[in-house]
């Protein structure tokens, strides 16, 4: 069964487009990396996918209903971010506390164990809180709710490495004891690679590419030597990034395809590149990068 | 335990590395049962969906069969087929390797095969 469906998804705001014909599925309890770069629409489409917000045109499914206020779909999914809010008139311990009244899947027992790990006060208010200790009650939070479809957004802004790295093995672990859907968003692919099945990446509010972490990591390559025989081996071939190394020799990364086997045997230099790498190829505006602007 | 993750190898390519090396090193003896792809992901802090790649590479090799219900086993013979594929494949193409850069060097065949045995005595 599909946990998101959309189909066409536009939005905007005023008048620029912040999402524009979006479609994909996101299929049962997997861990999916919304990748992209800043501006891309990655909080704009989770606001979407949790019922925060409007689209504009086009079909949104979560658990296969509409998500904007819609209860079921709140009772069983959340959304994490840097905007999440708890009422003042309540400490953090009772902002646990009052959790599985909203969420039946609530541990109580997990979310104070984590909470007593990362040593944060039990009487202090969520809105006096430092702007790490934030993101960390938020996650620890997002992660006790055990919602079906659980949707970080940039979970590790404000977090120290200590933190995030304890984050990241917390996330792997829990979702080992208990799979579900899981849509985590970040700017820093290389980060969290190893703990996705699937990538999303989204670019101008566009799906660019929506494949496993394999995939994508064999989705391009670079080849670099001499001007001429780079040309050589890369025509009539999509290529992605060129750059000049120096006035003789070119680095081009290209889409992998099965010709470039015989470019390898004239010795051309092909390096695999790291799925973070073809990420950022792929969305990068200008060919050159930005040695384009030096030259 | 650690992984290369900055390696061009894909992560579950070297799970099956792995495993298999433990079965050369007979931590995994034949017939029995080795880690399951939540084991292998809590212990590599892998995805789970990576782990079993990596364990159903070694199932379509008839390195692992499974068992209904009840997880992966050494074949038996895993270690000699491991051995005679590492041999067939990877030294292989370690040589392929060797004889394209000897080429961009110019270096000969003769001188190749001398420093082939130069290597050895070293060793």
């Amino acid at each position: 069964m599909n946990v998101i469906d959309c189909q066409k998804v536009s939005k905007d705001f005023r008048r620029t487009n912040a999402l524009e014909d979006i479609t994909f599925q996101l299929t049962e309890q997997k861990i999916t990396g919304l990748i992209g770069r800043n501006g891309a629409g990655k909080t704009t489409l989770l606001k979407i996918l949790a019922g925060l917000t409007k689209h504009r045109s086009g079909e949104v499914n979560v658990f296969g209903k509409s998500p904007y206020n819609n209860l079921m779909v709140s009772e069983n999914s959340i959304l994490v971010d840097d905007q999440m809010t708890f009422p003042d008139s309540l400490t953090l311990e009772e902002v646990l506390q009052s959790a599985p009244a909203f969420y039946k899947r609530w541990d109580t027992e997990f979310a104070s164990r984590l909470f007593q790990y990362f040593k944060l006060n039990p009487k202090q208010q969520h809105s006096k809180l430092s702007k790490g200790a934030k993101a960390t009650f938020n996650m620890i939070f997002g992660l006790s709710t055990r919602c079906e479809l659980t949707m970080f957004d940039e979970p590790t802004n404000g977090m120290d490495e200590a933190v995030r790295s304890d984050f990241y093995r917390a996330l792997l672990k829990d979702y080992i004891a208990h799979p579900r859907s899981i849509l985590i968003s970040s700017h820093h692919l290389a980060e969290i690679e190893q703990l996705l099945e699937d990538i999303l990446l989204i670019h101008k509010g566009r799906v660019v590419l929506h494949q496993s972490l394999d995939e994508v990591k064999e989705y391009a390559v670079a080849v670099q030597g001499l001007i001429a025989d780079v040309e050589r081996w890369t025509v009539g071939e999509e290529i992605i990034h060129s750059k000049r190394i120096d006035d003789q020799r070119l680095y081009v990364v290209v889409k992998n395809n099965s010709k470039l086997e015989r470019a390898r045997i004239e010795g051309a230099s092909i390096q695999t590149l790291a799925a973070s790498e073809v990420c950022m190829y792929v969305t990068s505006e200008t060919k050159g990068g930005i040695d384009d602007v030096f030259k | 335990m650690i992984l290369n993750t900055d390696s061009t190898k894909p992560i579950y390519v070297q799970i099956a590395e792995w495993l298999e090396n433990e079965v050369i090193a007979e931590r995994f003896k034949d017939d029995e049962k080795v880690y399951s792809q939540y084991q292998l992901a809590d212990l590599f802090n892998i995805n789970p969906a990576t782990a079993a790649k990596g364990l159903t590479i070694l199932v379509e090799e008839k390195i692992l069969y499974k068992k209904r219900g009840l997880g992966m086993f050494v074949a038996p013979e895993a270690k000699t087929m491991i051995l005679e594929k590492r041999r067939n494949e990877t030294l292989t193409k370690m040589v392929k390797d060797i004889v394209l850069e000897a080429k961009r060097l110019s270096v000969t065949k003769e001188e190749l095969i001398q420093l082939i045995h130069n290597c050895e005595e070293e060793i």
